[in-house]
């Protein structure tokens, strides 16, 4: 476990979220009034995550007043690489114990927090299942997949009754026809170009998914971590699907003629034989870095047109809360006019 | 089409899937098969209220793990699949585009994706360098003894080199090359469906529909592990035995006017939908279509155990399997050949051949006991 730098006992909350004594006074009355809100349409999930939120809201206002500093501030929540390498990010809170809390690490993070980590270290729209998986990997956090089930409906409801009260939202990718896409979870601040999902962006969303996580992997070996097997293993099964980023490359090309990346250089590196996991020769960082970026280089040009037309539209034809969680009423309508 | 509402009764019919369409390829020789899928009975409830419910349908163990096998194989954008793809059929890197049909935009009726699924293969058939690879919850419709019956295969149909291929995604493990016969042949038989619905959608598209391959890549988990592996099946015996009974069905005219005119299976359902026809008539009224009884049908048809029931009843050969029952061609029933073998029945015209070699089995066996 690291130490923390920084001030103590107050950074526990809501990391890459930075909120005054205003701020989260502004904040405890919003999900007063939200809890109030959940109560009386009987959601109780959805009441019992504002409470926690809650809770921890107060508590970040109890140490933000005692220790009289602005609560931490993280970087630029958009940069993708909130502070790994450092002593700065999620990861360490479980480091910090008082007194009065000894539950398990992941349980302290609201769970809309802990997958915005993962998001935020993606970078692009990822599926519940991908989420879990990256948290589990790089995060050690305990997010289950069903946790996510209602989340996005959740945020949906919380920007309606006031929108924009939350820094961001979780919330839905835009398909071409602008209805939210089946699974998809994105953060409310990336630009519509980075949400939008046109026929190329699942592969390239994919390829970018797996240069982060093995850009993540070479920073925590950088700064002189070992890996955890649990990302390796992550890093193997997304290398699996690239070409030439997994160690026998030589099954790729037959026929196909792709060689996009050296055989050599997939299976040389001295550093390559050193990794194995679980018995099994794993992927190289580096390796699976410069194969995805080779595939994505062929799809950018496409993709990226692709992504502006959709997010051009988007911007035209939807309102602020369709722009976010998806145009299904304007489809619906626009069907029913053509009837 | 009077006739086949008729044998149905006032109730609507039942549609058809994938499945359903495959069973009757499976057997085509049985009449009260035909006649039933045509007129779209209920099987089901038929078979439960003359006594015989089939314990039917897949385990939901079977189809759980089916759909997380799906999944997987569909992950981000089917990237297992592409990697496959790209293995087997050497699809080339910049082919990777995916368009989920399944997403009209809130509204999921039949129609809606149906005609968005005809808009984008209209749309790849036209253009062969700008449109999409890979099509994930197409909406195929075939048309069945004059109902049409939506088909969604679970499956992907892709584009290569201005072909389409249908992509099968099965749980059942290839163990070392080999997988076990009996599912190859199944997933064959409804991938043929598939194949069938495609072209038939791009026939009407004013399209060449041998642009479809007749070669499905069908997926499956290798060896032990879950890891996906493809393989190409060539499924054009299953396409020619498909259309022969698809045809058949169209032409089921020929076997119901043969029917006695008062005949109908309906159950006379009560307000509650119980049935309340009498069973011995409805009975009389199943037995007076033909039915031709395999060990087969127990994995595929809901009359399965009334069948059987009726075949040990009667004797049949047709209980031991289909090849004793062609071995045994002209000796209808167990007592008949048990007959001939020991000498007791005089062997009648054309009985000679067959009733010489079961003497010959009969004196093998009485040498060896």
């Amino acid at each position: 476990m690291l130490e923390i730098s920084g001030t103590p006992g107050n950074c526990w909350y809501a990391p890459g979220v930075s909120e005054t004594l205003d701020d989260l006074e502004e904040r405890i009355n919003a999900l007063r009034r939200e809890i109030r809100q959940a109560v009386r349409a009987r959601e109780s999930v959805l009441a019992r995550s504002l409470r926690a939120e809650l809770r921890s809201a107060e508590r970040a206002w109890d140490q933000a007043l005692a220790v009289h500093e602005p609560v931490y501030e993280p970087g630029d929540e958009t940069g993708g690489e909130p502070g790994h390498g450092t002593a700065h990010g999620p990861g360490r809170e479980s480091a910090h114990e008082r007194g009065d809390r000894h539950e398990a690490p992941g349980s302290l993070v609201p769970v809309r927090e802990q997958v915005h980590q993962a998001l935020t270290l993606l970078g692009v729209p990822a599926a519940a299942k991908m989420i879990v998986a990256v948290h589990a990997a790089l995060r050690a956090g305990s997010l289950k997949g069903a946790q996510l089930a209602s989340l996005r409906r959740d945020e949906e409801r919380s920007f309606r009754t006031s929108p924009f009260a939350r820094p961001y939202y979780l919330c839905a990718a835009l398909t071409d026809r602008l209805s939210a896409s089946r699974g998809l979870l994105a953060v409310s601040t990336w630009p519509l170009e980075q949400r939008v999902v046109g026929p190329l962006s699942p592969r390239v969303d994919f390829l970018t998914t797996a240069i982060r996580v093995a850009e993540h992997i070479m920073r925590m070996v950088g700064a002189g971590e070992q890996a955890p097997p649990s990302a390796q293993r992550l890093l193997s099964r997304l290398a699996h699907n690239i070409p030439g980023a997994a160690p026998e490359t030589g099954r790729y090309g037959r026929g196909a003629g792709l060689h996009l990346v050296d055989a050599g250089t997939a299976r040389g590196g001295p550093e390559a034989g050193a990794l194995v996991v679980d018995g099994f020769p794993g992927s190289d960082p580096a390796t699976v870095v410069k194969a995805a970026r080779a595939e994505l280089e062929v799809h950018a040009a496409a993709d990226t047109a692709a992504r502006a037309e959709i997010a051009g539209r988007a911007r035209d034809r939807l309102q602020d809360a369709e722009r976010l969680f998806g145009g299904t009423v304007l489809g619906l309508a626009r069907k029913e006019a053509s009837r | 089409m009077d006739r086949l509402d008729r044998l149905r009764g006032p109730v609507p019919p039942r549609p058809h899937d994938a499945r359903a369409i495959a069973a009757l390829a499976a057997n085509p020789g049985c009449a009260r098969r035909a006649v039933l899928d045509a007129a779209g009975v209920d099987k089901d409830a038929t078979a439960a209220h003359l006594g015989y419910p089939a314990p039917f349908g897949q385990s939901p163990f079977a189809i759980t793990r089916g759909n997380a096998f799906e999944s997987l194989v569909k992950e981000s954008g089917c990237a297992e699949l592409l990697r496959l793809l790209r293995e087997l059929l050497g699809l080339p890197i910049p082919l990777a585009a995916y368009t989920d049909l399944g997403d009209v935009g809130g509204n999921p009726s039949a129609q809606v994706r149906h005609s968005h699924t005809r808009k984008l293969l209209d749309k790849a058939a036209r253009d062969s360098d700008d449109a999409g690879t890979l099509y994930d919850h197409p909406l195929l419709r075939l048309e069945i003894a004059g109902h049409s019956a939506y088909l969604e295969p679970d499956v992907v149909a892709f584009r290569l080199g201005g072909r389409f291929h249908i992509v099968e995604i099965k749980s059942f493990a290839v163990v070392d090359g080999q997988a076990e016969p009996d599912k190859v042949a199944a997933a064959a038989r409804q991938a043929a469906v598939y194949v069938l619905a495609l072209m038939n959608t791009l026939e009407e598209l004013g399209h060449d529909p041998r642009r479809v391959s007749h070669e499905v890549v069908l997926v499956c988990p290798e060896n032990f592990a879950n890891r996906p592996a493809a393989t190409l099946v060539d499924v054009r015996p299953q396409l020619a035995v498909l259309r022969r009974q698809l045809a058949r069905m169209a032409r089921v005219g020929a076997i119901v006017d043969e029917l006695p005119p008062e005949l109908t299976f309906d159950l006379a359902p009560d307000a509650d939908g119980v049935p309340t026809r009498p069973v011995a008539e409805l009975r009389e009224a199943v037995r007076g279509v033909d039915a031709r009884y395999a060990p087969d049908c127990l994995s595929t048809c809901d009359l399965c155990f009334f069948c059987r029931d009726e075949a040990s009843a009667e004797g049949s050969t047709d209980l031991l399997g289909r090849q004793v029952r062609d071995a045994l061609g002209g000796v209808a029933t167990v007592t008949e050949a048990l007959g001939l073998a020991d000498g007791s029945l005089t062997p009648g015209e054309g009985q000679e051949e067959i009733a010489r070699l079961l003497r010959l089995a009969d004196r093998i066996y009485a040498e060896v006991g």
